[in-house]
């Protein structure tokens, strides 16, 4: 994979982290990224703008040793640039406030020229919307490739529910040397076995607080449209909405009960402007798309049951036994088995919910 | 003139005969013990004479020498106070009766009355064992004497009523021999009765107890996990002698027994999570002393708020659960406890412990709910065949007046199940202890069950390691239906108690 001299130019600058408004500005005046740096030793005034980097950028352009160790570096860690010279830079993202100017790509990277879709949500998520999730996140990457981030909850439901197509990007908020939360290191790697992770920050950034507002900018340039399916008043969901929503995207989101803390920022952005999204159509009707019919198991008439009796929202196992006069003894296999075929899910305390 | 008279001194839980030598010569007045004795063995000198002075007799005035013989064994405690007493009285022929064939154990007070020692039992099986048929004991440490069959015991109130005794003047009787009622004269104190709802964690319990399976409750604080464990001795079925006889050796030895004579209920221990790992292991800086987990033995060790334990105490219950015994070493040697028993812990869902509640919000982030968890270590959970949840309880429950089933009726379906196993194996040995060998003999899996088990693994993301645990339950269950093949609903059943593993 070659690299023209605008990208290693790019490559090169963007190695030293400046900060985006810095780059931006530099880049602004000379339009071309190797100019810039073919230029850099004679542009005083580039002084002011890289600070106490200056000298050590000057000193790294000196022989192209620098550039061909990073490059290598980058080779060996199996990290693909794509900035926004190449093809594969997404069209859509360019619409976006402050573009990126290189994603850090680690995985299939032709996943960045299909139709994508982002599924957001916060870290603390109802069990029956997490499946739920899982279940938006599996049906809809027969069409779209999914985009989230990497958080637990929902980020993580719908990274499981479109793992297994391999048709997932997740957007990181740091370098592609970390993995944050750590104890998902392992999903991380699979991620970019099996799908794509991308950041445009250098592999060695390490996770800030302040870099995941930014990276919500990027989930939101990159999808046709964004479901949120979890996050409080104060939830960074709520910035992945609002972005999409500035570059003129869909927005979907699950509504909530009255009182529920965990989707007070849904209902806030379906009052707005989110579309209220409690069914796949309400998506797929959005994009005029049309998905394959779920092959349903069939089930048993004691199974149609407890569902039915579920309908009306979660219950303690003891309420599911009188209100289906199933016995006690015969319910915990009978829920595993519902469970199994991903019909209810377990909302922890012997409660179930269907999904 | 020089006496021996016959003492037994207790090293973990064995009797090693001691002979207590007196010898009385002409000098100075004074009073050596040697044989490695300990301050308490020490200062038996003060008790034997005023002891002597109360009762009547005299404390010679001459040079006194008294070895415990080996000296090579350290002596502990008081036990050997009646047994210096009456060397010193044959020594000065105040006691011209022959002693022969008696053993001596017990404390004395200064009035000259004998007071229990602990460790008693173990000392009579061990003496029993090495050929010693006539012992005489403290009244107090009658009741637990009188079950061992086979042996002369008598039990005296006072060093005067010891000197009757032999002298011939007014003979004790020997205690009359108590037969074992298997059943027990107690009453448990927690019946299942008491726990209103539960239903779940009751039938866990039942299939936990069944097959002998370690079990975890996990539930929000003020559920009711405390009181569904301490029900757990209730529905275990009744001791044999034999256990109970091993349990009662163990309690002497530990100190713990108050007299209760014979330990005819399961032991429900509940060490508090500050608990050492010596308390709980056993240890001890001179003589080893057993740990909370043989006080357990043949019962129920339970572990309220398991991740707020020691990581170091937790872990080093591996080996016991799996070994049945711990064989803990101390400078001074090795000895080996019997810890077989049945490990019933609890812990919060999550820190703030409203996590799956109806009506409360969870604010735990899930870095911090797995924080709280990764507390137990996974070995650990491993060797937990059952885990289940306890659910807030609820006003309908508390308040409805509908009788719930008592422990006995619970019992009588546990003594059932453990009759199929004893069948099975042919001898006491339960589900929970089979290896890999009797899996693959008695847990045959139909293409059905085969089909279930994997579907659940893949759908439910269940740890590998689990599947033998799943077996073995659904082993139980089957059993508790009076099933010879494992079917489907056994299956399942048994994969509704890993809930620990898909809950995070």
């Amino acid at each position: 994979m070659g690299y023209t001299k605008e990208e290693k130019a790019m490559i090169w600058l963007d190695s030293f982290s400046p900060e985006y408004p810095k780059k931006a500005a530099a880049l602004a005046r000379f339009r071309d990224p190797y100019k810039l740096a073919a230029e850099f030793s004679y542009t005083p005034w580039l002084k002011d703008v890289f600070g106490e980097k200056y000298a050590a950028m000057k000193e790294s352009l000196e022989g192209g040793e620098y550039l061909r160790a990073l490059l290598s570096s980058y080779e060996e860690k199996g990290i693909r640039c794509v900035t926004c010279f190449s093809d594969l830079y997404p069209e859509e993202l360019r619409a976006a406030e402050d573009p990126p100017f290189i994603l850090y790509c680690k995985g299939n990277v032709r996943l960045l020229r299909e139709r994508r879709f982002a599924i957001v949500g916060s870290r603390v998520t109802r069990p029956q919307i997490l499946a739920k999730t899982e279940e938006f996140a599996a049906r809809l990457c027969e069409r779209f490739v999914i985009v989230t981030g990497f958080a637990d909850g929902g980020d993580s439901a719908a990274i499981a529910g479109a793992l297994p197509s391999g048709r997932v990007i997740s957007v990181l908020a740091y370098g592609l040397d970390h993995a944050y939360p750590a104890s998902n290191a392992g999903l991380l790697r699979k991620v970019e076995e099996k799908g794509l992770a991308v950041s445009e920050y250098i592999p060695s950034r390490t996770p800030q607080k302040y870099l995941f507002p930014a990276r919500n900018r990027i989930i939101a340039g990159l999808a046709e449209g964004v479901l949120v399916v979890s996050g409080g008043a104060k939830s960074g969901t709520r910035i992945t909405a609002e972005c999409a929503f500035n570059y003129g995207r869909d927005v979907f989101a699950f509504p909530y009960a009255i009182g529920d803390k965990t989707g007070e920022g849904c209902n806030r952005l379906i009052k707005e402007y989110a579309k209220l999204t409690d069914d796949l159509v309400d998506i797929t009707s959005a994009f005029g798309i049309n998905l394959s019919a779920k092959a349903s198991e069939p089930l048993s008439a004691e199974e149609e049951k407890v569902l039915a009796f579920l309908q009306e929202g979660a219950a303690h196992v003891s309420e599911i036994a009188r209100g289906t006069g199933i016995g006690e003894g015969a319910l915990p296999a009978l829920l595993v088995l519902l469970q199994m075929k991903k019909r209810i899910v377990s909302c922890g305390g012997n409660r179930w919910a269907r999904c | 003139m020089l006496s021996k008279v016959a003492s037994f001194a207790l090293v973990g839980l064995d009797g090693v005969p001691v002979v207590a030598e007196t010898d009385i010569n002409n000098g100075l007045p004074s009073y050596e013990l040697v044989g490695l004795p300990d301050a308490a063995v020490k200062e038996s000198r003060e008790r034997v004479r005023s002891a002597l002075k109360n009762s009547g007799r005299k404390f010679p005035l001459s040079k006194i020498t008294v070895n415990l013989a080996p000296a090579d064994v350290k002596k502990e405690g008081s036990a050997f106070d009646l047994a210096i007493a009456v060397g010193i009285l044959k020594a000065t022929e105040q006691l011209r009766a022959d002693c022969g064939g008696y053993v001596f154990l017990g404390e004395l007070a200064l009035d000259g009355a004998l007071r229990p020692v602990t460790g008693l039992l173990p000392i009579l099986i061990s003496a029993k064992a090495a050929g010693y048929k006539k012992f005489i004991i403290p009244a107090a440490n009658g009741e637990e004497a009188s079950y061992l069959s086979g042996v002369e015991t008598y039990a005296a109130g006072s060093l005067t009523e010891v000197i009757d005794h032999l002298s011939g003047l007014a003979p004790l009787s020997p205690l009359p021999v108590k037969a074992y009622a298997s059943g027990g004269r107690g009453e448990y104190k927690f019946d299942m009765a008491y726990v209103k709802g539960q239903a779940t964690a009751k039938r866990a319990l039942e299939v936990a107890v069944s097959g002998g399976h370690n079990i975890l409750l996990v539930g929000p604080p003020g559920t009711g996990k405390t009181m569904l464990a301490r029900c757990i001795p209730a529905i275990m079925p009744d001791m044999t002698f034999e256990e109970a006889l091993e349990v009662t050796k163990i309690h002497s030895g530990a100190g713990v027994l108050g007299g209760a004579g014979i330990v005819d209920m399961r032991p429900f221990r509940s060490p508090h999570h500050t608990a050492t790992t010596v308390s709980m292991c056993g240890g001890g800086t001179r003589t080893v002393k057993p740990g909370e987990i043989s006080l357990a033995h043949h019962g129920v060790l339970f572990l309220d708020e398991m991740p707020e334990y020691h990581r170091s105490t937790l872990e080093a219950l591996r080996q016991p659960l799996e070994d049945g015994v711990i064989t803990v070493t101390r400078a001074g040697g090795a000895v080996t406890f019997p810890a077989n028993f049945m490990l019933c812990a609890s812990m919060n869902p999550c820190p703030c412990g409203n996590y799956g509640s109806a009506d409360r919000v969870c604010t735990c982030t899930p870095a911090a709910i797995r924080k709280y968890r990764s507390r137990v270590s996974g070995p650990l959970l491993d060797r937990i065949d059952i885990q289940v949840e306890v659910d807030s309880v609820r006003y309908d429950d508390l308040a409805s007046t509908a009788t719930e089933e008592r422990s006995a009726e619970v019992k009588k379906r546990v003594e059932a199940a453990r009759a199929v196993q004893r069948g099975r194996f042919g001898d006491a040995r339960t589900n929970a202890d089979m290896g890999e060998k009797e899996l693959k003999a008695f847990c045959a899996l139909g293409a059905e069950c085969e089909n279930i088990l994997r579907m659940s693994f893949e759908s439910l993301r269940l740890s590998a390691r689990a599947r033998s645990r799943i077996i073995k339950v659904a082993r139980t269950i089957a059993d508790m239906e009076g099933s010879e093949t494992i079917r489907p609903e056994h299956i399942l059943e048994a994969v509704s108690y890993r809930k620990y593993d898909n809950m995070a």
